[in-house]
């Protein structure tokens, strides 16, 4: 082991990356190669870092405005504002701007009403117009899938060109070891890595300003050139092994087809057969035919009310509903509201299971493929993963129950049975069925904020650890080809 | 017949050297010796294993048998230490093609951690006659005869005192040839032990002291000059065409 890392001339292998790097100055496809990879990097940096900074005061705005234009009605009869609702927005986390994850697809806004789970909504996919609606540009993509292929068309020749060309044996005749060749190699392509997520460095300083801890945002840097260095492993050993640049690049090719655009899919295909999960209508039809159980919580007289009216008139020793000294109507949407939640809920904590399930068998697929291993580190670090957006929906449905039941509260103490009752007998009717806009002060200021950082970073060991597992593997497998060429 | 070198000054010992190729057996028991100050040819028709035998003194080809020993040092353990020693000019001048002339000399004299001045490598330039326009033209733009002088002109920077060259003057022109047989002569006047490899017969006794006939991979046959008389063409000609070594 001394022996070797005696053998380790720095000289010579910054000697080999410079030559590296002046072959592909002079070569014309590195060149335009390098151009188109770094004019992607930071042209997505720049655009997602705008949107970004565009999209959080437009939804800081809107939300306060949603809140100002509930809180501003009129006096009005209180289930009309439980049908009015308001919407909530997720503000992304600072690194979003980065990886917006499964932001785009599941939507940043909620409209939060009485008797209803609305899903999120606005997602930019579904916004997109249909160019874009492909998927968008960001620059986790360039990074986990294009960087890779860039480094393929750059790299694919480093040591098969040499074999090639046969100065391979003058290297040799020089006194010069493979491991010197090798480390000279890698040195070259990791620079080319490096010159890729200088852009998304850059893009740190504003995430940083935007509140993101400096952990999380070193581990995520470290995350991606984690990732790229064990593709220029990869690299250097298929050019290392193959006898010729076509049968390098073939292979390499074929392999971030394989690693970066099949196993993706495969690993989501997967998930959606070894984890079977009802469809959203047969769902819908399930929890609509449980939520009829329960009566109308409309109809104070519907039978599935008919005990809770028993126990109020015994309770307080009276004969009508009419002399309870509580709104009656207000009662039954209180007690209607909270068991179709609790039914809601357990639907919706059912189907959150079953979309963890599937990710965690998806996720697993990252010992197979360091794209699905990188993609979900990514997301978990950054906080835009499924648990993030599972836990804004348990949030806003903490936030809505909350302020239905206000509102039903205030139903049932402010106003009266016999003017509630009345209320549509006349226009007059109308107007003294109605409570003060006072009661309106029930939203809570939402503000969504991202896991804290050691969280995230504890959530993330599993796709660390994968992608330290290819890159351990794959530096001993390169050891062990150089000893053998050797 | 065998003439084995003065023992205090041999810089190459090839003893009974065995190498398989391919189930093949492309080496067999060949020896021969190389002295410091000497030109030492071997000479063979395509296959004899000329090429095998310098890549197996370069340490690229493990005899099954035998040893080669250069500058004192077994091949074996020490082909790392011992190519730091050796300036090798293969067959095919194999030179970075994006590279000039300039730049290739300098990109390889850095891996061998060898510094020369660019004053020294113009010299080395101008020694082996490559004409000074196409000095900072890249390589891919060489005849054959260009990319080998500057193969010819990095192997003479490394200051080696052992030189292995690999059928040098292929894809020389004759006055280029004539030129670099001169050179070759006076660096073993200057104490360096040179070993080629060749199918040329007159080029191999113009400039060698010593040549061994190489068939199958064995040594058939040695001539030696007499004094300062170069060795006799006819009779190594006749008997590298008849196969016939008296």
């Amino acid at each position: 082991m001394k022996q070797n890392l005696k053998s380790i001339q720095p000289v010579i292998i910054w000697e080999i990356a410079r030559d590296e790097w002046r072959y592909w100055f002079r070569s014309k496809l590195a060149v335009v190669a390098l151009l188109i990879g770094l004019a992607c990097t930071v042209l997505t940096v720049v655009v997602s870092v705008g949107d970004a900074v565009e999209l959080e005061h437009q939804r800081g705005h809107a939300q306060q405005q949603s809140e100002q234009t509930f809180v501003n009605q009129p006096d009005r009869h209180p289930h009309r504002m439980v049908h009015y609702g308001h919407y909530v927005f997720k503000t992304p986390p600072p690194l979003g701007m980065v990886d917006p994850g499964v932001d785009s697809h599941t939507g940043n806004a909620i409209f939060l009403e009485g008797h209803r789970q609305n899903s999120a909504t606005f997602a930019d996919q579904k916004q997109s117009s249909g160019t874009t609606i492909l998927g968008a540009l960001t620059p986790a993509f360039v990074l986990q899938v294009l960087a890779p292929l860039l480094l393929v068309i750059m790299g694919y020749g480093v040591v098969s060109r040499e074999r090639e060309t046969q100065t391979l044996s003058i290297l040799a005749a020089q006194g010069l070891g493979y491991g010197n060749l090798i480390l000279g190699k890698i040195s070259a392509l990791l620079l080319v890595a490096m010159l890729m997520l200088l852009p998304l460095a850059i893009a740190g300083v504003p995430v940083f300003l935007h509140g993101e801890p400096l952990l999380t945002l070193s581990m995520f840097l470290f995350s991606y050139l984690l990732y790229l260095s064990i593709w220029i492993l990869i690299i250097v050993s298929v050019s290392l092994w193959a006898k010729s640049n076509s049968i390098s690049f073939s292979t390499l090719a074929f392999t971030w087809l394989v690693l970066c655009i099949l196993m993706p899919r495969v690993a989501t295909n997967a998930a959606g057969v070894m984890v079977p999960a009802a469809g959203k209508l047969e769902k819908d039809f399930a929890v609509v035919a449980e939520l009829r159980q329960l009566g109308d919580g409309h109809n104070a007289k519907d039978e599935a009310f008919a005990q809770l009216k028993t126990e109020l008139l015994n309770k307080h020793n009276v004969n009508r509903v009419e002399d309870l000294p509580l709104n009656f109507r207000g009662l039954v949407a209180l007690k209607s509201e909270a068991e179709m939640t609790d039914i809601l809920n357990r639907y919706a904590e059912d189907r959150m299971r079953e979309e963890l399930q599937q990710s965690f068998f998806a996720r697993q697929f990252g010992w197979l493929s360091p794209q699905v291993a990188l993609r979900t580190l990514s997301m978990l670090t950054a906080g835009t993963s499924l648990e993030t957006h599972h836990r804004f929906l348990r949030e806003t449905e903490n936030l809505r129950f909350t302020f239905v039941q206000k509102l039903n509260q205030a139903h049932t103490n402010k106003l009266n049975y016999i003017d509630d009752v009345n209320r549509n007998k006349s226009q007059e009717a109308g107007q003294i069925a109605r409570i003060s806009a006072k009661n309106w002060n029930v939203i809570e200021g939402f503000m969504f904020r991202p896991s804290p950082s050691k969280e995230r970073a504890l959530k993330a060991m599993t796709p660390l650890a994968q992608l330290l597992l290819w890159f351990g593997l794959f530096c001993i497998f390169l050891r062990n080809l150089q000893r053998h060429y050797s | 017949m065998k003439h084995n070198a003065p023992q205090s000054s041999i810089s190459i010992d090839a003893q009974q050297l065995v190498v398989n190729l391919n189930n093949k057996t492309i080496l067999n028991n060949l020896s021969f010796q190389v002295a410091s100050g000497e030109v030492y040819a071997l000479l063979g028709g395509n296959g004899a294993g000329k090429s095998t035998a310098l890549k197996t003194l370069l340490g690229f080809h493990k005899p099954v048998s035998g040893q080669a020993v250069i500058g004192g040092l077994p091949v074996s353990s020490s082909f790392s230490a011992i190519r730091k020693k050796i300036a090798y000019l293969p067959e095919n001048a194999s030179l970075y093609p994006h590279l000039n002339a300039f730049e290739n000399i300098e990109y390889f004299l850095s891996l061998a951690a060898v510094h020369k001045t660019h004053a020294e490598i113009k010299m080395s330039l101008q020694q082996v006659n490559l004409q000074q326009d196409a000095w900072k033209q890249p390589l891919s733009k060489f005849s054959k005869g260009m990319r080998q002088k500057t193969a010819i002109a990095l192997a003479l920077l490394r200051d080696s005192p052992i030189l292995l060259l690999d059928e040098p003057t292929s894809g020389l022109d004759p006055v280029a040839i004539d030129e670099f047989n001169l050179l070759i002569m006076s660096l073993a006047k200057q104490g360096a032990a040179i070993l080629m490899v060749t199918h040329d017969v007159y080029g191999a006794c113009q400039v060698a002291q010593r040549i061994g006939l190489l068939r199958d991979g064995r040594l058939v046959g040695e001539f030696i000059a007499d004094g300062e008389d170069q060795i006799d063409t006819e009779q190594v000609h006749k008997a590298f065409t008849a196969g016939v070594i008296d």
